[in-house]
């Protein structure tokens, strides 16, 4: 979700709570006898606001589960689960009075702190990533296609590259009959030897690298150094197998998109491995807190 | 066919179609690990649970008395019948501690916890918040008479009046002659003739045995008595000695003035020219015993004396003899002495300090010295404390008092100096010098803890059972 101006309400809105909140809490932190405490009826209400507001952001997901119901848009839920969760952060740090207190308290706490952390580094990732998955990934497919893709991708390949040169292939085919000169045909004939250059490249370079069994330096994997390999391989090859290093190069260039895709696509998505599970975890032991709270 | 003859159906066509139905890697993971960590959390809660300690709810680090119970919930929170909460209540704090009240006449007593707040961290619980007591003493009521305390105090500095023994019309009780400006004069004659020069330690020093002090008398002098006041047995008990400066009681208060330890050196009882020891700093009738033992067993010594004419002592209040007396007898001899040397010591050295008062007895009164042991009555004071300024930082007007009534404690304003609000003030609350229970009144508690409840692994759960706590026994 990128943060644009459709956000400028929840951002007023936010930094007016955190203003208020704040304004609030330093005369109540300045004047408490003790110092802030969570018992304290404003400790209370920051206790209680900011659970409310983590609540509400959990509930993000269960919007996600049952998108039919008449709940307001996804996207205002989006808004209102990044802006009302980081806002939790602060007003649970009122709470406490900025203690982390005993061993379960202090777990909240670093929960807290790793889920609006994580939660503003996906933001930020989300606002950012999609622009250069367009921008460098022109050949996008679904992610979870990437691997199907990849494997036609190889097997396309490897279709080229038999075409000129199986000894039955028919540019192999068209060289000896020609030799022979069964037909006045103008036909593009290459013999064996012409393409044992590229039979060697795809085999030593190209098909590893599709399969993902080169090393991670491998030289196709960088769009120059590749454009610079083709080159040169057109160069040692006859004009007739062109048009066959051309596809085979357009394929390098596709698998490497792929790769791309699938690299941006983990960066968008693996830190929520972190944020969602931890979210429910504080939501849990957060809400055995306020009841054991409530006991002392 | 070349890739530059695909159609886009020919790439669409390469599209998997039933690929939602496999598992997707990320969501599987982020399943699993939804349910792992809420799981771990609970699991790691029950582990508490299964121990019987409820610490893991604690709200904070306990104070460092109380850290043993830090795993003891129940020694302070005290379940109720038929109730969720476990509050901690004043009950529990005083079945190990007593806590007088402040005073009779207060119009509320707040409960414990109120002002000793636990689960702060490594904080002394006696270190109340100022407004602990500013709650009454901002605008203080009293139930029944009117008080006669200041009534509108908000904070050290600010409200809180002059020190009782500096308010007008104050002066100090004693009735010892002391000129501090002669005594803190330069060139005074020390104990050999020798000239001095005084200083603040040299009679004034906390409460500590073992000390020599520079214008005492040798011991065994009869002037040399030992000290018999409260402040000299508590310096005479010998554990204080192994206490290091700070945690030293004896070392917070200025130790009482004894003739034999501050004055002696300087200012001896002679009474005979006879004699060089001192009469004993006692009372007229152990005096008068002393002198006339002293001459009796001298003239047994030299019965030649008798007859040897001696000129009496020129006083003013007694004409001198025209011719020299010989007397009869040793006791006629000895009589006339003892009434010459107390003629000196009553007349002169003893009014040199004290007020003589005449009886008709024969024997003087010497009038009670009434020297204040502590000018602060309600709070406390520790001079170790505040070795790191000398005397006359505080005691301003030491070198310059003349009389006795001057009273010399140092005001309100040159504490407020250090003692203000403030990163850089010292501690300027209430708690620092003044305490809030009557500890006159205080009654002994027997706790009915046994070591092995606090310091083993919980076995509180079947005392917890009936819904009564440790502390509520």
């Amino acid at each position: 979700m990128r943060i644009d101006s459709s956000h400028r309400k929840w951002l007023i809105a936010s930094v007016v709570i955190l203003a208020v909140s704040t304004g609030i809490y330093i005369p109540y932190a300045a004047e408490s006898p003790h110092g802030p405490s969570g018992a304290s009826a404003l400790g209370l209400t920051f206790g209680t606001a900011g659970f409310a507001f983590m609540i509400f952001a959990g509930l993000l997901g269960a919007r996600k589960k049952v998108p039919v119901w008449r709940v307001g848009r996804a996207q205002a839920w989006m808004r209102g689960h990044l802006w009302l969760g980081i806002l939790s952060l602060p007003l649970i740090l009122f709470h406490g009075g900025f203690r982390f207190g005993g061993p379960l308290t202090a777990t909240l706490m670093v929960l807290l702190i790793i889920v609006v952390l994580s939660g503003i580094f996906g933001a930020v990732l989300q606002h950012y990533v999609p622009n250069v998955m367009t921008s460098e990934v022109p050949l996008e497919t679904i992610f979870e296609q990437i691997g199907h893709v990849r494997g036609q991708l190889l097997e396309e390949a490897d279709g080229f590259v038999e075409d000129v040169t199986a000894p039955n292939g028919p540019l192999v085919v068209a060289a000896a009959a020609r030799a022979s000169a069964t037909t006045t045909e103008e036909l593009p004939a290459v013999s064996e030897k012409d393409v044992a250059p590229l039979q060697q490249f795809y085999v030593r370079e190209m098909r590893p690298f599709l399969q993902n069994s080169g090393s991670r330096s491998h030289a196709l994997r960088d769009t120059a150094k590749s454009i610079a390999i083709f080159a040169a391989l057109r160069t040692v090859l006859p004009p007739e197998v062109h048009q066959t290093v051309r596809d085979l190069e357009e394929i390098c260039e596709e698998e490497r998109q792929l790769r791309r895709q699938s690299r941006l696509h983990h960066m968008l998505h693996d830190w929520l491995l972190l944020h969602v599970p931890l979210s429910l975890a504080l939501l849990l032991l957060g809400a055995i807190h306020a009841v054991m709270a409530l006991r002392y | 066919m070349s890739r530059a003859q695909r159609t886009t159906k020919s790439v669409a066509k390469r599209i998997d179609l039933s690929y939602f139905k496999r598992p997707h890697p990320l969501r599987t993971w982020r399943f699993v690990l939804s349910i792992l960590a809420p799981a771990a959390g609970l699991v790691w809660l029950a582990s508490y649970g299964v121990a019987r300690n409820d610490y893991v709810y604690s709200s904070g680090k306990m104070s460092p008395a109380h850290a043993v119970l830090a795993q003891k919930c129940f020694t302070c929170h005290v379940s109720r019948a038929a109730s969720f909460r476990e509050s901690a209540l004043d009950r529990a704090c005083l079945s190990c501690h007593d806590g007088p009240i402040h005073h009779s006449n207060q119009t509320f007593t707040p409960t414990c916890a109120s002002c000793h707040v636990e689960h702060r961290g490594q904080l002394r619980l006696a270190s109340t918040a100022e407004e602990s007591c500013t709650q009454c003493h901002a605008n203080l009521d009293t139930a029944g008479a009117p008080t006669s305390y200041a009534r509108h105090i908000s904070a050290f500095g600010a409200g809180h009046p002059e020190f009782a023994a500096l308010r007008p019309g104050f002066s100090d009780p004693g009735t010892i002659k002391l000129n501090h400006a002669v005594h803190l004069k330069a060139g005074l004659k020390g104990p050999h003739g020798e000239p001095v020069q005084l200083d603040c330690e040299d009679c004034h020093r906390a409460n500590q045995e073992n000390q020599s002090w520079p214008y005492s008398i040798a011991p065994g002098s009869p002037a040399g008595e030992t000290p018999k006041t409260v402040a000299g047995a508590v310096a005479s008990v010998s554990s204080v000695n192994i206490l290091p400066p700070s945690m030293n009681p004896a070392r917070a208060y200025m130790g009482p003035i004894f003739y034999s330890r501050q004055c002696a050196g300087c200012h001896p009882l002679l009474f005979d020219k006879r004699f060089a020891e001192s009469v004993p700093h006692d009372k007229p009738e152990v005096v008068h015993i002393y002198i006339e033992e002293r001459f009796r067993t001298y003239i047994a010594a030299h019965p030649e004396e008798l007859r040897e004419p001696v000129l009496r002592i020129a006083l003013p209040t007694k004409p001198v003899p025209v011719s020299p007396r010989i007397y009869k007898t040793p006791g006629e001899w000895v009589d006339a002495k003892v009434e010459d040397a107390e003629l000196l010591l009553w007349e002169k050295t003893c009014k040199q300090c004290h007020t003589v008062l005449k009886t008709n007895s024969g024997l003087p009164q010497i009038a009670e010295s009434r020297i204040t042991p502590r000018w602060f009555q309600h709070a406390m004071f520790d001079h170790s404390r505040h070795r790191l300024v000398n005397c006359e930082s505080c005691h301003t007007r030491s070198r310059t008092s003349q009389n006795t009534s001057d009273v010399l404690l140092p005001g309100i304003r040159i504490c407020e100096q250090c003692h203000h609000a403030g990163a850089t003030g010292a501690e300027s609350r209430c708690f620092e010098c003044h305490t809030y229970h009557n500890w006159r009144i205080q009654k002994e508690v027997t706790s009915h803890f046994r070591l092995a409840d606090l310091v083993h692994e919980d076995k509180q759960g079947a005392s917890q059972q009936d819904g009564s706590s440790g502390a509520a026994k």
